[in-house]
Order: C-alpha cells, then sequence, then structure tokens
C-alpha cells in the first residue's frame, strides 16, 4: 500500500495531465461547448471501444497492423544496423551513400508505394517495404553516428591492449555503438507504426489505418476516436518496450531517464 | 617536429620520470614506447626477459576504460586478447583488484566508479598484463588534490610490492619528486633532454619528504631550469599567435 502510494506521489503528473484533459474533453462534450457530432465525449468512446473490442472487429485490424509492423521494423532493422554499421566502418562507402540518403530520407514515406509497387509484387509485400523505407534511413543514421562517436581514446586503448580485426569489433565497435543503434531502433519502431497507419489509409481494408479511415468516411466518428486510442496505446507500449529491453541490455548505460 | 635526438635509458626496476613544460612531447614520448605513434627515426629497444607478455602496458590520463565493460573484465582484457585462459585471467584480475584496492567492485560498470577508482582500475589493467615497463601518462593529473595524494602512495606501494619498471610522465615536479628515481627534464618544443637528475632522497619513500630540506634543495634546483623552459615555450607559442599567451 505505501509502495503504491509512493508510486502516486512520483507519477502524479503522468498520470493526472491526460486523466485532466479527459475530465475537460467530457465536460465540454456534454455541455455542448465542444460539438458532439465531431468531439463525442470520452465514455461514449469508451463503450465503442468496448463494442469493437467485443465483436473482434478490433483485434483484427489491430494483429494485421502488428504484422506489418513485425515484418517492415525486421527488415529495417536488418539492413540499418548492417549498413549503418558498415557506413561507421568504412569512410569511402560513407561518402559515397550520404548524398544518396540525403536526398531520399527527406521524401514523404507514403509517396513511395506506387514506386515500391512497380519494384516488388504490389499489395502487401509492397506495404511493407514501403512501410521500411523511414525506419531503415533513421536506424541507418544513428548506427552510422554510433559508430563514429566512440572516444577515439577507447579505442586506441583497445588496440594498445591486443585488441585487433574481429575482436577489435566485436568487443569495442559493436558495444561502443550499441546505446545509439539502439535510439534508432526506437526512433525506427515508432515511425514504422505512423508509416503503415498512413499507408493503411491509403491502400489498405484492413489495419488500424483502414478502420479509422473507413469509421470517419461513415461518419462513425466514435469508432475513429476508439481506433486512434489504440494506435496511440500500441505506439507508447512499443517505445516503452524498446525502452525496457535496451535497459536490461546495455546495463553499463547511466539512467539518463530516458524511459 | 615533437621530439628531437632523445637518448634515454631506463634501468630495470627503476622508477624514471620525465617532466617538461607543456609540448614538449612529454606524452609522444611515452606512445613512441608504446608503440601507439611511429617515430620519424630512431630505435626503442626494450628487453624482455619473460616471452609471453607484452612489453609495455599504458595507463592512459583519462582512464580510457571499456564503458560497456566490467571492471573485472576491463582488467581481463588483454589477457583475453592474448588468449590467456578463463581461469588464468579470473584469478589475476582478483589478484590486481585487491593490489588496487578495488575487490569489491570487480562486477560494477566504469560509470559507477569516482574518479580515482576509474583510474585504479587502468592501473590493474596494465598491471594484469604483467608489462616489461609500465608506461603512465599523467595517471593523477585528473583527480582533484586529495585524491592524487592518496593515488601517489599507492602508487609508491604498489611499486614497492611488484618492482616493475616505469616511465612516468606528468607535470608536477612535485610528484616526479616523491615518486622518482630520477627525473628527466626535457625542454620546450622540439623536445630534448636537457637534464637527468637522479632523486637522492632515500626509499621507502612517503609524504614526509617533502618536508626535507634535500626536497626542497632538489625541487628548487629543477625548477629553476624548468622555469626558464617553460617561459621559453610560452615565448615560441607568442611568436607564432599573439593572441594564444599563456594558453
Amino acid at each position: 500500500m505505501r509502495a503504491v502510494g509512493r508510486w502516486l506521489g512520483e507519477r502524479w503528473i503522468t498520470i493526472g495531465s491526460p486523466l485532466t484533459v479527459l475530465v475537460l474533453w467530457e465536460w465540454a462534450s456534454a455541455t455542448g461547448l465542444l460539438r458532439a457530432v465531431f468531439f463525442p465525449r470520452p465514455s461514449t468512446i469508451a463503450g465503442h471501444l468496448r463494442d469493437l473490442a467485443m465483436d473482434g472487429t478490433l483485434w483484427g485490424h489491430a494483429a494485421t497492423t502488428l504484422v506489418r509492423i513485425g515484418w517492415s521494423f525486421s527488415l529495417a532493422a536488418i539492413l540499418g544496423v548492417a549498413i549503418g554499421l558498415a557506413m561507421g566502418l568504412w569512410r569511402r562507402l560513407r561518402e559515397g551513400l550520404d548524398p544518396v540518403f540525403a536526398v531520399i530520407y527527406p521524401i514523404p514515406s507514403v509517396l513511395f508505394l506506387p514506386l515500391v509497387s512497380f519494384l516488388v509484387p504490389p499489395g502487401e509485400i509492397a506495404l511493407v517495404v514501403t512501410t521500411a523505407v523511414t525506419s531503415f534511413f533513421l536506424i541507418a543514421f544513428t548506427t552510422t553516428h554510433g559508430v563514429r562517436q566512440i572516444d577515439r581514446l577507447v579505442v586506441e586503448a583497445a588496440r594498445h591492449y591486443g585488441a585487433r580485426g574481429w575482436r577489435l569489433f566485436a568487443a569495442v565497435l559493436l558495444p561502443g555503438a550499441l546505446p545509439f543503434i539502439f535510439t534508432g531502433l526506437r526512433l525506427g519502431l515508432g515511425f514504422a507504426l505512423i508509416v503503415v497507419v498512413a499507408v493503411e489509409i491509403v491502400s489498405a481494408s484492413r489495419g488500424l489505418g483502414a478502420l479509422l479511415w473507413l469509421s470517419w468516411q461513415v461518419l462513425k466518428v466514435e469508432d475513429m476516436y476508439a481506433t486512434f486510442f489504440v494506435i496511440a496505446l500500441l505506439g507508447a507500449l512499443l517505445s516503452y518496450g524498446l525502452a525496457a529491453l535496451r535497459a536490461r541490455l546495455l546495463p553499463w548505460v547511466p539512467d539518463a531517464g530516458d524511459r | 617536429m615533437a621530439l628531437d635526438r632523445i637518448s634515454l635509458q631506463a634501468h630495470a626496476g627503476e622508477f624514471l620520470c620525465i617532466v617538461g613544460p607543456s609540448g614538449s612531447g612529454k606524452s609522444t614520448l611515452l606512445r613512441v614506447l608504446a608503440g601507439l605513434h611511429r617515430q620519424s627515426a630512431g630505435d626503442v629497444h626494450i628487453q624482455a626477459d619473460r616471452p609471453g607478455t607484452p612489453l609495455t602496458a599504458m595507463v592512459f590520463q583519462e582512464h580510457a576504460l571499456l564503458p560497456w565493460r566490467t571492471v573485472r573484465d576491463n582488467v581481463t582484457f588483454g589477457l583475453e586478447n592474448r588468449g590467456v585462459g578463463r581461469a588464468e585471467r579470473e584469478a589475476r584480475a582478483r589478484e590486481m583488484l585487491a593490489m588496487v584496492g578495488l575487490a569489491r567492485f570487480a562486477q560494477h560498470y566504469p560509470h559507477q566508479l569516482s574518479g580515482g577508482m576509474k583510474q585504479r582500475v587502468g592501473i590493474a589493467r596494465a598491471l594484469a598484463n604483467d608489462p616489461e615497463v609500465l608506461l603512465m601518462d599523467e595517471p593523477l593529473a585528473a583527480l582533484d588534490a586529495q585524491t592524487r595524494t592518496i593515488m601517489q602512495e599507492e602508487l609508491l606501494r604498489i611499486w614497492a610490492t611488484l618492482g616493475k619498471t616505469v616511465v612516468y610522465v606528468t607535470h608536477s615536479l612535485e610528484e616526479a619528486l616523491l615518486l622518482g628515481d630520477r627525473v628527466v627534464l626535457l625542454t620546450a618544443r622540439p623536445g630534448r633532454v636537457s637534464q637527468i637528475y637522479p632523486v637522492d632522497l632515500g626509499r621507502p619513500r612517503a609524504l614526509e619528504v617533502r618536508a626535507s630540506p634535500a626536497y626542497g634543495a632538489l625541487l628548487e634546483k629543477i625548477w629553476s631550469r624548468l622555469r626558464e623552459e617553460v617561459v621559453r615555450a610560452m615565448e615560441a607559442d607568442r611568436g607564432v599567435d599573439p593572441e594564444a599567451i599563456g594558453g
């Protein structure tokens, strides 16, 4: 009981601020200050969320989106870390790829969908590849930087104590880059969710993005908000999950309050 | 050119201190000895009595520990790279960590240690490799004054226990007189050997030596010479760039 009390004592702002917003929203919609057609009361939305969960609609769409994120993120992570490491280690490769990446990276990911559809089978695969593009760049950038920022003195000391070749990579360069790789993975996972929803809105009939867009088009505003909420929750869970994984796997990184 | 015609010989088991003004190439000399820096001319000879152990092991000024390795795994790093077996590595780490007073911190990570403790790990790491010559590049320069004093006593104790040959670079003349058997004074850029002073202050030596008249006389004698070199170095800097005085 005291532990719960202390936990509440430390986190009351974190818990209280979204609650305050919800209470204000509820009040504004109930009194007509907000038009309930566009801003239904949160309690009404919660009811719709429950219905969507009960009849299975929500789980089907959520599962579809999660599977897509899983494939996209895996693709982006494997290629991003591998190419990022290579760019960090070899200057020539970095100089060659940097300008190409700089040009492609800022293009909104959804615009790649038609292009990707020419290159790979359209449909599910094109969707997964498109979603992976932005995440790949983020992960590759941070990984490259992770290798580059390793303290030269530490590398020199490691060489002085006999680390060469593969051993230098595995015992020094890779662990030295890992905190940045994790940051890249966390950003990449977040963007995978953002982009997959966007791509689902423009091109899919299933998935949370599709559900959200469909709800809006038939003016089932409560369902739209319910989906909104689920997407937000999913993003928070994925991000916190990776942060927790990082804390477990990288015990040497001082806790900078980064949760 | 950082160094010019350096000719130096350290005896086995000697504690040799190198002092000189900033930019006299003290650190460069040490890096040449460590094989971290290739000299443009000249040779380094180190007599190796025991095959299989490295010739030199360096204690770096900024400790340069691997942040992702525990204290123990930092100490065993060199042994690991040479393929020494696990049991022997861990026994050696235990021994060296006990020697520097960090036995209880074997499983800590560097970021959990204070500056003085990190430098102790750096010393244990170097000693674990059992080098012919221990090289130390201003190892206490980054520590606060009190920690530095404690560490100087520790160094004297460890050196007395192990009897290693040590080449020790410092900018502190007081430290050189407290620790060294001989003090080598380098000139301002390019670094040449200006003078070599034997430190006849007896052994074992402790902090109290600083109160003795012989210490004061020797300090005065070396300082008057070092002072000239420091002033010369500052004037040379001024010649290059009038803005950068006293840097």
